[in-house]
């Protein structure tokens, strides 16, 4: 609505609320879930059984925005949303996502930009934290007519033209996740300057399990840094097999070496590896994180 | 389709590109719903939909269909909610134009908190979770704290005991039926848009609105000089006409290279904003009062100095640096440029009467000042402007005097012959509605042998866009003492929007750099800070301000050295110095009406709290309780009352009502002669044989007279002695993530006697919210190639929310003012201007870090700390 009243997007739009299918949480037979698009991230965040099956999602849900955007806001709005990069907004500047044939945030300010280059010229980090924990789950997007897609195929970072690869008019249904891993701990965790209510100079989504205190499997992914979420294999390779107070500091000490920073995002390559530090070791502790 | 709000069964429209907002506002006129960001952020929008808190600003009205929507209006049943009498008795807002939100959420989350807690406190936590989406630009925020945990404790169930809460309009505040200029929409009312320049430097050829009615903003010069400035306005018979009639506009500019760089912007090479003497003298201006002389060479103007055996200073400087003097301390401070964004918008709704008068209902901080500018601009008599504000959602400088709205929306309520309304977009509020200017300040300050103050000399560039202005500097002629000292302030100016004062103008950038370097000096002093400035601070009121603070466990028992971990708890202190101000031709008119004694002065309420000044004065002189006083303010018709501006209000109001008061008794004692007269209350008899009665209160002179002995040309007067605050802050540093949170504060003020201690409590508290949000979040930021404005939404500029906000306790000491009329003088611009340099002394306490530049972004203290 506020690009609408910016004319920063065109009418006419559709209002999904009516199509009662499209919205609430499915449970299937092997137990995993579904969940329509129009599912609020309140309803995510506030779900019991998704608690318990997928925290780091709703641990990721209940973080992001406020509680009056949370109630109104959708998880397919959430994967969809465009990017908050400042020229991308204001109407006074052309960029890459506008038709125009440069972007103007590499040569002017880009201190919230992107930190890993995926072969963008676009500098506007990906906005979706919802989708940055559904990749850290492997979740797959159904979208209408179409078969469903890994989340992260929703996106292309080399692609400066836009924020997601469907066309207009296309339609998301719903989420499917996997099967819960049992003993799952986790944790969310964004890097801001206020303690709330800020998007996040980067983000962090960690799932571990555990047995008998060492690291069985590990899903790291991160956010604001880079045109879609990432994953961090390096570091979920690191934390396999891990153990004891040092792990987090240890399985993290690649990251920076991954970053590929813009003249003025260089802070975020050591502050997205303390993010997923803080994150996992949240989600180390004995109780486990989220 | 068909909605139901507050229990009534409503049809809505089927558009979904109207929002949820302007349907129950424009639709329904139920304007206790506001929008302040329309990116739903503010809060300010709230609505429940069945029961739960949603923003409707970024909501089409289409999503309304079958639910149940509950506006401010319907909080509690038709019955006030106990959040609602708890915000009132809790003085939980200062303009309240963000209270019906912050209500709307806190009543839903109170009656979710108590089924499921029973009747217990919450957390400061939980609280602030829960009010995360909310924002109050004054802010207010441990008073909502205070509201909210007592509401859910069920301290404020019974109705009827409830007794007078401490601000005179919180019940129309806390229900939604205070009404701003925003909400006032006069039938046939016209809307305006301003439209406004694309680029930076350029010749306006030509501009063509095609047949909507205008009215043209640019100068004679025909030029433009930052990206935002007005062009001209248009006008159509709804909001969504006039936008589409200011898309229309074709503006044929003629580009001129600009200068929008600060740093580069003194070169030989850098285009000039001013290049003729005709321009240089009609620059635009950041100052409150005039603008000192000084010379122009290109872009940079100055230096304008001050001082006291400047060239000594300069020497023992020099030899200081030549020999490596340890005492001598060193900095270079930055300051961004900070901007005011009241929750509500500038906004104006002109209309002209059938014998020619103007009537103004404004957002505006100076009522009076802007009709006789109205006035003179338009060649009316005095009397033929009208100019109402009845609340006026925060101001904080950015509303002073006959703005580009006010002359817009007039100029087109003449062309239409219709009433027109005027309200800035947040955009426009973010980019061209003024803002502090940002300063780089140069410090060379150095202790003697004996450990006084030796020598200081500071260089400040002031960096307000197209605006001049700047005294930073020499506002340093008023502290510590005689020592020498060299002041010298320079403008710096650039193809970039201007500036305004803002709360406190200079003092917030020279205390950033001066507050720290003075801290510098005790550190290598090995001295206590406020044991330093004890010795090197002449100002008695402020000495005990210091032995309250020394004396405070927080300072007593903090750990000296070096903290270590990822966590790191430091305690930093600053002091501060402020003008006295007054507007001697203040009056209060009180009428006896009913039996009701009705004050009655124009004075615009920005949050400050006058009308509690004037209604406390008035109950506690006539003994009458709360009931029987009513006060009238926000028009220019009535007695002459001073601008919100420059800490001026209450020092002048105050006395003005008192006076007032005592004239009402004097014919109270002539009416019931052969009764008493005495110093009891007013009773039925008494107010009944005063039926009608009315009387003026003026503003006496104070003992000893003015510093000015003639008023200044905004109306003011400089009195007699300072103003002066100390600020201790306890922050934790998270050394890995880069954040600095206050946890607690305490606020030392000596301003004299408060006259409504509750209000002033919390105007005391909102300074040091802004002061963090200065010291922490706040920059706005500019493209560097173009100087467009890019943090031009509230979630891109970051003022404080709630959960920032540490607990605070002011502490008043009131002594040190029994020279002037009433004993009190004004609060809203010492208790702000140092907060950001405690912070910063904090931080060095917490870190061994000094931080030179604001705001002190988590990449920047990474940076500091030496984060790799």
């Amino acid at each position: 609505m506020a690009r609408l009243s910016e004319g920063l997007a065109a009418a006419p739009f559709t209002d999904l609320h009516r199509v009662r299918e499209l919205r609430g949480v499915e449970w299937r037979a092997d137990g995993s879930a579904r969940i329509g698009s129009t599912t609020t991230v309140a309803e995510i965040a506030a779900d019991a059984r998704l608690r318990s099956a997928y925290p780091a999602l709703t641990a990721t849900a209940g973080a992001l925005a406020t509680p009056q955007i949370r109630a109104v806001a959708t998880l397919g709005g959430n994967l969809l949303q465009r990017n908050r990069c400042p020229y991308y907004r204001s109407a006074a500047f052309d960029c890459l996502q506008k038709g125009g044939d440069s972007c103007p945030a590499r040569a002017g300010d880009h201190l919230h930009g992107t930190a890993v280059d995926q072969g963008a010229d676009c500098v506007a980090p990906h906005p979706s934290s919802l989708a940055v924990a559904l990749l850290a789950y492997g979740a797959d997007v159904e979208v209408e007519g179409a078969g469903p897609r890994p989340v992260g195929d929703l996106y292309d970072g080399s692609d400066s033209t836009r924020d997601h690869v469907l066309e207009a008019g296309a339609l998301v249904t719903g989420v499917a996740l996997p099967v819960p891993a049992a003993g799952e701990s986790a944790a969310y965790r964004r890097a801001t300057s206020r303690s709330r209510a800020e998007w996040p100079l980067v983000e962090a989504v960690v799932r571990v399990v555990r047995t008998g205190g060492a690291v069985t499997e590990a899903a790291v992914a991160a956010g604001a840094v880079a045109r879609t979420p990432l994953r961090l294999p390096e570091v979920e390779r690191a934390l396999v097999g891990a153990s004891g107070p040092d792990a987090a500091a240890a399985a993290v000490a690649p990251v920076p070496a991954l970053c590929s920073p813009l003249p003025q995002t260089g802070y975020k390559a050591v502050l997205l590896r303390d993010t997923v530090r803080d994150a996992l070791e949240r989600a180390l502790e004995p109780q486990g994180g989220a | 389709m068909g909605t139901t709000v507050n229990g009534t069964p409503t049809q809505i429209g089927a558009d979904p590109a109207t929002t949820a907002a302007e349907f129950v506002r424009d639709g329904l006129g139920l304007t206790g719903t506001k929008t302040a960001c329309n990116a739903g952020v503010c809060g300010s929008c709230t609505l429940l939909l069945d029961g739960t808190p949603a923003a409707s600003c970024l909501l089409p009205v289409t999503a309304l269909e079958g639910r149940a929507v509950t506006t401010v209006e319907g909080v509690g049943d038709g019955a006030e909610h106990p959040v609602q009498r708890a915000f009132a008795a809790h003085d939980a807002m200062q303009c309240g134009y963000c209270t019906p939100g912050f209500v709307v959420e806190a009543a839903a989350f109170v009656d979710r908190h108590r089924a499921e807690h029973g009747d217990t406190a919450p957390t400061r936590d939980e609280i602030a979770d829960a009010l995360a989406g909310h924002l109050c630009r004054c802010g207010a925020y441990p008073g909502i704290y205070a509201a909210v945990a007592a509401a859910c404790a069920g301290e404020h169930d019974d109705d009827a005991a409830a007794s007078a809460p401490p601000r005179a309009e919180a019940a129309e505040k806390v229900s939604g039926r205070a009404r701003y200029t925003t909400d006032v929409r006069p039938e046939g009312c016209w809307e305006a848009v301003i439209v406004r320049s694309t680029r930076a430097h350029a010749q306006v050829q030509s501009v063509d609105a095609g047949g909507a009615p205008q009215v043209d903003l640019l100068g004679a010069d025909r030029t433009v000089r930052y990206v935002g400035q007005p062009l001209l306005a248009v006008a159509a018979p709804t909001a969504a006409k006039a936008r589409a009639a200011a898309e229309q506009v074709r503006v044929d500019y003629r580009d001129l290279p600009a200068a929008v760089d600060p740093a580069t912007t003194h070169r030989p090479e850098a285009p000039v904003v001013y290049p003729t003497r005709a321009e240089r003298g009609a620059a635009l201006t950041h100052a409150e009062g005039g603008v000192p002389p000084a010379r122009w060479r290109g872009n940079v103007r100055g230096p304008f100095s001050l001082g006291w055996r400047g060239a000594t200073a300069v020497k023992r400087i020099g030899d200081a640096a030549r020999r490596g003097d340890p005492r001598l301390v060193t900095g270079a401070f930055q300051t961004p440029a900070q901007v005011h964004t009241p929750l509500e918008p500038h906004a104006c709704v002109a209309r002209w009467d059938d014998s020619g008068g103007l009537h103004l209902h404004a957002s505006t901080q100076s009522v009076m000042a802007l009709a006789e500018a109205a006035a003179k601009h338009w060649d009316l008599p005095r009397e033929r402007v009208h100019v109402t504000a009845e609340h006026v959602g925060g101001g904080f400088g950015a509303k002073a005097g006959l703005r580009v709205e006010n002359i817009a929306a007039a100029e087109l309520a003449r062309a239409t012959g219709a009433p027109v309304r005027l309200v800035f977009h947040r955009a426009a509020e973010l980019t061209d509605a003024g803002h502090r200017p940002g300063a780089r300040i140069e410090v060379n300050l150095l202790a003697g042998p004996g450990g006084d103050l030796a020598a200081l000399t500071m260089d400040a560039y002031s960096d307000g866009g197209a605006s001049i202005g700047g005294t930073v500097a020499v506002m340093g002629r008023l502290v510590y003492g005689h020592a020498p000292r060299r002041l010298r302030d320079f403008d710096v100016v650039t193809h970039r929007p201007p500036g305004a004062p803002f709360r406190g103008p200079n003092g917030a950038q020279l205390l950033w750099a001066l507050e720290q370097s003075v801290d510098d000096a005790a550190h290598r002093l090995g001295e206590d800070p406020i044991a330093l400035r004890r010795r090197w601070d002449g100002n008695r009121k402020r000495h005990a301000l210091y032995d309250w603070a020394a004396a405070l466990p927080v300072w007593r028992e903090r750990s000296k050295g070096a903290a270590s971990g990822r966590f790191r708890r430091g305690v930093g202190m600053a002091a501060a110095n402020w003008l006295y101000l007054l507007d001697r031709s203040t009056a209060v008119d009180l009428v006896v009406e009913d039996g009701t004694v009705v004050a009655e002065t124009g004075v615009q309420d920005i949050g400050t709290g006058a009308r509690s000044v004037v209604a406390d004065v008035v109950r506690g002189e006539l003994g009458l309780p709360a009931e029987r006083v009513a006060v009238r303010t926000g028009s220019s018709d009535l007695a002459y009352a001073p601008a919100s501006t420059g800490s001026r209000t209450t020092a002048s109001l105050g006395p003005a009502a008192r006076d007032a008061a005592a004239k009402l008794r004097e014919e109270a004692s002539r009416r019931a002669e052969g009764a008493p007269g005495g110093s009891g209350g007013l009773d039925a008899a008494a107010l009944a044989a005063l039926e009608g009665v009315r009387v003026r209160g003026g503003r006496r002179r104070d003992r000893r007279g003015y510093v000015t002995p003639f008023s200044l040309s905004d109306g003011g007067t400089v009195g007699r002695g300072f103003t002066g605050a100390v600020h201790v802050m306890e922050v934790e540093v998270d050394t890995l993530l880069g954040t600095v949170r206050p946890t607690r504060c305490w606020a030392g003020i000596s301003a004299g006697r408060m006259y409504a201690e509750r209000p002033a409590r919390n105007q005391c508290e909102g300074g040091v919210v802004q002061g963090i949000g200065y010291a922490l979040y706040e920059q706005r930021r500019d493209d560097p190639l173009t100087g467009a404005v890019l943090t031009a939404n509230l979630e891109d500029y970051r003022i404080p929310g709630i959960g920032d906000t540490p607990e605070i306790t002011v502490h008043f000491h009131e002594k040190g003012w029994e020279h002037v009329t009433g004993g009190g003088v004004g609060i809203g611009e010492v208790s702000t201007i140092g907060v950001a340099a405690a912070v910063g002394n904090a931080v060095f306490d917490a870190t061994g870090w000094r931080p030179h530049d604001l705001p002190i972004r988590p990449d920047r203290l990474l940076e500091g700390i030496g984060a790799k």
